[in-house]
């Protein structure tokens, strides 16, 4: 852990209610803008995989798929700048003794810019999403997965197109 | 109860499946939009995935279970096209698709609540779907 990294939550609680709390943050911190404060709020070497991010070019796939601080910032940064108005409601939250905790949020934007193949149109979105988070005794993020489904994305701003 | 579900789900055993669930439980797949009772929204989506794919492989690669007994499952799903699918015409593609699910676990051990999560696009693209419009056209 680096002199940064932050944790959420109250010392000595039992382990689903300190994880939860660190996923509370990095919405909390999400709904803000924060990039900063979410990679603070993991380890320093987190893993990372939006599981829908495929990017299919001519001679390679890009995945979402990596470190936090490497792949999640980039992705996060890139989506933040297409969808400045980005806001998000936790809408359930479920953690075990181990630090796994499942939440489902709800995401939407207004597009402002570009993102990947999807022209912008000024389309807005609201999309449910599963996040799954490995969280340290410490209170550190460790691992972020998540899934959506692009179709009702793309359609919602206006793409049409699989790839 | 998440292990067997899955392993049923592989086996096509649908009336397994039922066999599992509380008389009232739910299901909501979440990208197809379908939510109700699991006997008819859950149940017709397993039986069309066991049809299109007679030679189904579920991975369960991550399980836990919450303090409120939901089972929480990432699982890989491949198999070999044989028939339509959710409209898409069949060309004997080969797709792996990984999901999350949620199974919500009764005291009686029943479930009482399916909740799925998966990326219906990245489903479109390995079957050679290539517009969102155009599901039933696919590419060469």
């Amino acid at each position: 852990m680096t002199t940064r990294a932050r944790r959420a939550g109250t010392p000595g609680a039992p382990r689903e209610d300190s994880a939860e709390a660190a996923v509370r943050a990095f919405f909390d911190a999400y709904r803000a803008h924060d990039i900063e404060r979410m990679v603070d709020l993991c380890t320093d070497n987190a893993g990372f995989r939006y599981v829908p991010f495929e990017v299919w070019g001519r001679q390679r796939v890009l995945y979402g798929e990596g470190k936090v601080r490497t792949v999640g910032k980039v992705i996060w940064t890139t989506l933040l700048d297409a969808f400045p108005d980005l806001a998000n409601i936790v809408t359930s939250l479920r953690a075990d003794t181990e630090g796994n905790v499942a939440a489902e949020v709800g995401i939407g934007g207004t597009q402002a810019k570009d993102f990947g193949n999807v022209t912008c149109v000024g389309g807005h979105y609201e999309l449910p999403h599963l996040f799954l988070f490995s969280v340290t005794g410490d209170g550190l993020i460790d691992d972020i997965v998540a899934y959506w489904d692009n179709v009702g994305w793309k359609k919602q701003l206006g793409c049409l197109e699989v790839d | 109860m998440a292990e067997e579900f899955f392993a049923r789900m592989q086996a096509g055993d649908v009336d397994g499946i039922l066999g599992m669930m509380t008389p009232e439980a739910t299901a909501l797949l979440v990208p197809l939009n379908r939510h109700g009772p699991v006997a008819a929204d859950g149940a017709s989506y397993l039986r069309e995935l066991s049809r299109a794919f007679p030679d189904l492989l579920v991975r369960v690669r991550r399980l836990f279970v919450t303090r409120d007994s939901t089972a929480v499952a990432e699982i890989t799903i491949d198999g070999t096209q044989a028939d339509a699918f959710l409209a898409v015409a069949d060309q004997e593609k080969h797709f792996d698709l990984d999901q999350a699910w949620m199974l919500a676990v009764t005291p009686d051990d029943r479930i009482s609540a399916v909740i799925a999560y998966w990326d219906q696009n990245q489903l479109y693209r390995r079957l050679g779907v290539k517009r969102l419009d155009k599901i039933t056209i696919t590419a060469v």
